[in-house]
């Protein structure tokens, strides 16, 4: 998701009035994040890059409120090529693809440009992937002298935008803030190896891609004629990119021309407008949508959504223009089918058939014991299976090896690095803090622990409970421990047991059919003091299920 | 004289004086019926009782761990030693707290300074008033401590904004003590008349029809007492539960530890997605890999890639063992499942409410673990308006009506929605959940050749709905802070 902010006054004027704009936007499958007297801010998802553009979003809202219909082939490209790209081997292993094309007679005026710098960030931060799959540079042509040469180099020399000093490369990705920013971009970067892909004139370097362009080259309001640059990792991505940019300008009226690509063994144009055709069964859409679309409705559809189409016996012919890079196949425009006819007018329908429902027993068995840990007067909390070993282990005065449990790569917080192996933790923290609360507080927990078998991660179902007060003891949590047992169906012998989390000589476990099923028995003090807990407390944990498999 | 007030001035006559838990321990009156007998005797002139005011304070977590070092000292600290840039502070707490003692600057070019009264903080010698306060109110004897939060007002409210400590002022009962008056009015009462404790020996020998009863005060107080209960996030999610076996659907689980192949490929998620980022996901380092039993699926899924994204596709990265950051994992699986299962009554209706987990910054918004709700219904012909119908019938049986359906988009749906309803209060539109029919490419790599209606949405999220609960914050829900927990309101659903 990609929010772009756009002013009030420019959307309005594309010819839907506030109330209905802000109506239709929805409809399209725009959320409005936030409306202000100035501002309107939408949030794009990631199928649709071309929405993140003014004049993609204005065509959008042209077609959709009818004020205008797309027209047949109406993206093409006709003109000589007015550049070369000469592409060298070296970039090859830093970054392959490139695209360009030429456009001349642009407006840029008012919030235009802002809008069009706008655009190619965000896209170039989310169909570009932070600019490492695909970044987009906008040049001023006419301060482009001659033919063009893209190549990687070790070390080379710019004038970054807005800076009156050529910088070395290397020290861009050091001080520049994109540089900074950037840096996961160019490859080997901090390596002896290192590759700067860059873009050359005649004189001087355009580009250091996708960092920063040069000075000399900058657009601004007045500018009339553009170049485009369009590099990536991926052939597919830098090819869509150029033709949605392309249909872009097309669409706002500037003219658009091509730019040849010539490497050693291979010369094509770009960008290349071509429409998909694809046919769609009407039966198959409104079996999909469950309404009935008609044949003939279908059409004005495709025209509310941005294509042109044609009926082909039962089924439509769907022209779809080059700017739409995320049509995989007919579901794709069945979606445009629906949001065209309206998600609020689909007859919600109801599925025949009886049927009955029934419930996990694994669950029901958890909340068996849930329940019968509230007729013993427990009250249930509920953890997170997240936690450190500082809490899971240490304050338990457990001893721990890296391999018996699972451990988490790199999250954001050292309250979390693994999976709980125990629930006693989560409830000792809970008593914790709950100090000030009448006594006696007694609390229970059912959930999933976790621990490594080899390899293999083990997902166990179980029960604790805890309890605290001043006369809390051992056979307080033998008489729970037994009463739990019993009602859960179980014939056990308890045994002395030992625990460092628990006093020595007042901890117990129950064992049934060979299995230890139970480890109960009296907090040891420094595990309290631990948590925090300034009273005696005893606690236990039973296995409900052991490796549970799915 | 109740018999309560009678038996405390019993018990004073004897001892002359005495505290509130040498009372509670030979009367056996709990401890709210002793304070309601001695107000009453108090004002009677009975007793005298002498009070002290007594404030609690009590470090959080959090507090405890602030005492070493505070988190705006140790960025100062580290900003004596290396530049930072605004934007690579993700501590947003210390920086804000650092802003507001002026101990640093933001040039034009988001680049942190520090002041002179920063400097001064990262020096070594520093003793920050915020710390000082903390340690001391926490240490010191609960007599003095009244003192020490009138001395340090703002600093102490600063404290507990920012949930280090808690602070509880109480004016205890120190102990009480029989006066000449009580004494008499002892002397003079009445002597017991009637049967008190009904026993054993009286109901069988029928005694107590000759002694009658001695009625009681029934205004007189009794001692509170919580019933425990079941988590409210439990008892919601049963009351999910049950709505979605009303509707037919068999409950299923999933494991918490996944692939990124069920996550994400079998998903038709791109392995480039950012979503994929350790920045979203939790990753495991240990084990960081695991095994894909289904060979085919793996075959099948990557061809789905590969025509689809027409990028490479990555068996290694599909492999990688992560924490399910959605319960789709759960329905992905069931599918595969159903496509090997031989012979099926469709339509079939599946659900799972379980933990999700994402990779973020924990604060008072932001919680790492959530629950969510998924489900799928298998079958031939099954349309958008069917999916349309069973959500509106689901969210209506949890008492929201008003719920509304918009375009959306996710990788594994086609035609793709959102369900959402309008929150006036907030005036925001809050997301239900998100569904459509799962693509055919997905279907197909499972072997599924039926239709498929998928959605997923948020558990904890609906807690914050007032007709459901109205919690006022998520975390409150996973603090398990008891007297929370006992005085919490009731499911409204």
């Amino acid at each position: 998701m990609a929010v772009v902010a756009f002013d009030l006054k420019d959307v309005t004027k594309i010819g839907l009035s506030k109330e209905n704009l802000l109506k239709a936007l929805p409809e399209m499958g725009v959320e409005v994040e936030e409306v202000t007297a100035q501002e309107l801010k939408i949030n794009v998802t990631p199928n649709r890059p071309d929405l993140l553009d003014f004049v993609g979003l204005k065509r959008a809202i042209e077609n959709f409120g009818g004020i205008s219909k797309p027209k047949d082939s109406f993206y093409k490209i006709d003109g000589k090529a007015a550049l070369t790209i000469n592409v060298k081997n070296e970039v090859k292993k830093a970054r392959p693809y490139i695209a360009g094309m030429v456009v001349k007679n642009v407006n840029l005026s008012g919030n235009m440009l802002k809008y069009l710098i706008n655009f190619t960030e965000k896209f170039a931060d989310t169909y570009g992937r932070k600019r490492k799959k695909l970044a987009i540079g906008i040049h001023n042509l006419n301060a482009i002298e001659g033919d063009l040469v893209y190549t990687a180099v070790k070390e080379g020399e710019i004038v970054p935008l807005n800076s009156q000093k050529s910088t070395s490369f290397s020290k861009i990705m050091k001080a520049h803030d994109k540089g900074v920013t950037y840096q996961d971009t160019v490859p080997n970067y901090g390596s002896g190896s290192v590759l700067y892909p860059c873009l050359s004139d005649s004189k001087k370097v355009i580009a250091l891609i996708p960092i920063t362009n040069c000075d000399q080259t900058k657009v601004i309001s007045l500018t009339k004629n553009l170049f485009v640059d369009i590099t990536g990792t991926s052939l597919v991505a830098v090819k869509s990119a150029a033709a949605l940019i392309a249909c872009s300008f097309l669409y706002a009226g500037a003219d658009v021309y091509p730019v040849t690509v010539s490497k050693p063994g291979e010369k094509f144009e770009t960008p290349a407008l071509g429409y998909k055709e694809m046919k769609v069964s009407m039966r198959k859409a409104e079996r999909t949508l469950g309404v009935e679309t008609g044949r003939h409705n279908v059409i004005s559809f495709a025209n509310k959504m941005g294509y042109t189409a044609a009926k082909y016996g039962d089924s439509v012919l769907f022209y779809i223009p080059p700017y739409r890079v995320d049509i995989f196949n007919d579901q794709d425009i069945i979606e445009d089918i629906a949001i065209a006819y309206g998600y609020d007018k689909i007859m919600p329908l109801a599925i025949s058939g009886i049927v009955s429902g029934l419930e996990n027993s694994d669950v029901e068995y958890e909340n068996k014991i849930a329940r019968l840990m509230v007729g013993l007067g427990y009250t249930e909390a509920i953890n997170s299976m997240l936690t450190s070993e500082k809490v899971n282990f240490d304050n338990l005065l457990h001893k721990y090896t890296n391999d018996d449990h699972v451990s988490i790569a790199d999250s954001k917080t050292s309250m979390i690095s693994m999976l709980r192996t125990s629930l006693l933790p989560g409830l000792l923290q809970n008593l914790g803090i709950s100090g000030m609360a009448t006594m006696p507080q007694r609390l229970f927990e059912i959930g999933r622990c976790f621990s490594l078998k080899g390899d293999t991660p083990k997902e166990d179902k179980r029960a604790s409970f805890v309890s605290v007060h001043a006369k809390a003891n051992f056979a307080e949590a033998k008489s729970a421990v037994s009463a739990m047992l019993s009602s859960m169906g179980m014939e056990y012998t308890i045994s002395q047991h030992k625990d460092p989390s628990f006093i020595e000589g007042r901890c117990a476990k129950a064992v049934s059919k060979g299995k230890e099923v139970c480890v109960f028995g009296e907090i040891h003090p420094n595990v309290l003091k631990n948590f925090g807990i300034e009273e005696p407390v005893v606690a236990a944990e039973m296995i409900v299920k052991e490796e549970v498999q799915y | 004289m109740h018999q309560y007030e009678e038996r405390l001035l019993g018990f004073l006559a004897k001892k002359g004086a005495a505290t509130l838990d040498e009372i509670t321990d030979a009367t056996e009156l709990g401890r709210d019926t002793i304070l309601w007998a001695a107000e009453s005797l108090q004002k009677a002139g009975a007793i005298d009782v002498k009070r002290a005011g007594i404030v609690d304070v009590k470090a959080s977590q959090e507090g405890e761990r602030y005492m070493e070092e505070f988190p705006e000292e140790s960025l100062v600290r580290k900003l004596a030693t290396r530049k930072e840039r605004v934007g690579d502070v993700s501590d947003h707490i210390a920086l804000g707290w650092a802003k507001k003692n002026g101990w640093i600057t933001i040039d034009s070019g988001g680049i942190l300074g520090l002041t002179k009264e920063g400097g001064k903080a990262a020096s070594g010698s520093f003793d920050y008033p915020a710390r000082k306060v903390l340690i001391s109110l926490t240490t010191t004897e609960p007599g003095r401590r009244q003192d020490l939060i009138n001395k340090n007002k703002d600093v102490v409210a600063a404290l507990v904004k920012r949930g280090l400590i808690e602070v509880k002022e109480r004016n205890e009962i120190r102990s009480l003590s029989i006066t000449k008056k009580g004494a008499d009015m002892l002397a003079k009462a009445p002597k017991e008349q009637g049967i008190g404790l009904l026993a054993k020996d009286l109901i069988k020998s029928g005694e107590w029809s000759k002694l009658g009863f001695r009625p009681y005060d029934v205004s007189a107080p009794s001692d509170t007492v919580y019933p425990s209960r079941m988590h409210p996030v439990r008892e919601f999610i049963n009351v999910m539960r049950r709505k979605w076996l009303e509707m037919g659907f068999i409950e299923v689980e999933g494991p918490i530890i996944e692939t990124a192949f069920w996550n994400f490929d079998a998903l038709f998620s791109p392995q480039d997605h950012p979503t994929r980022d350790m920045q979203d996901t939790f990753f495991l380092s240990n084990p960081d890999k695991l095994t894909i039993e289904d060979i085919t699926a793996l075959h099948k899924v990557k061809e789905m890639h590969l025509t689809g994204w027409k990028e490479t596709w990555n068996e290694e990265l599909a492999r990688s063992a992560i924490l399910r950051t959605h319960t789709t994992s759960v329905s992905a699986r069931q599918m595969r499942k159903l496509a090997k299962a031989m012979q099926q009554n469709y339509p079939i209706r599946m659900f799972s409410i379980g933990s999700v987990f994402r990779n973020e910054n924990l604060d008072y918004k932001h919680l790492a673990e959530l629950r969510q709700y998924d489900g799928i219904i298998v079958g031939n012909d099954l349309t958008l308006a069917n999916l349309i119908y069973v959500l509106k019938t689901f969210y209506s049986k949890l008492g929201i009506d008003d719920v509304k359906v918009r375009p959306s988009y996710f990788p594994f749906v086609e035609p793709g929605l959102e369900f959402y309803y309008f929150d006036k209060e907030h005036n925001d539109s809050i997301e239900l959940c998100g569904g459509g029919v799962i693509r055919e490419e997905i279907t197909k790599a499972l072997g599924l050749s039926r239709t498929v209606l998928a959605w997923g949405g948020g558990v904890d999220r609906l807690m914050l709905n007032q007709k459901i609960f109205g919690v006022e914050s998520l975390p409150t829900l996973f603090k398990n802070d008891v007297s929370w927990l006992r005085s919490r309101g009731n499911l409204k659903v």
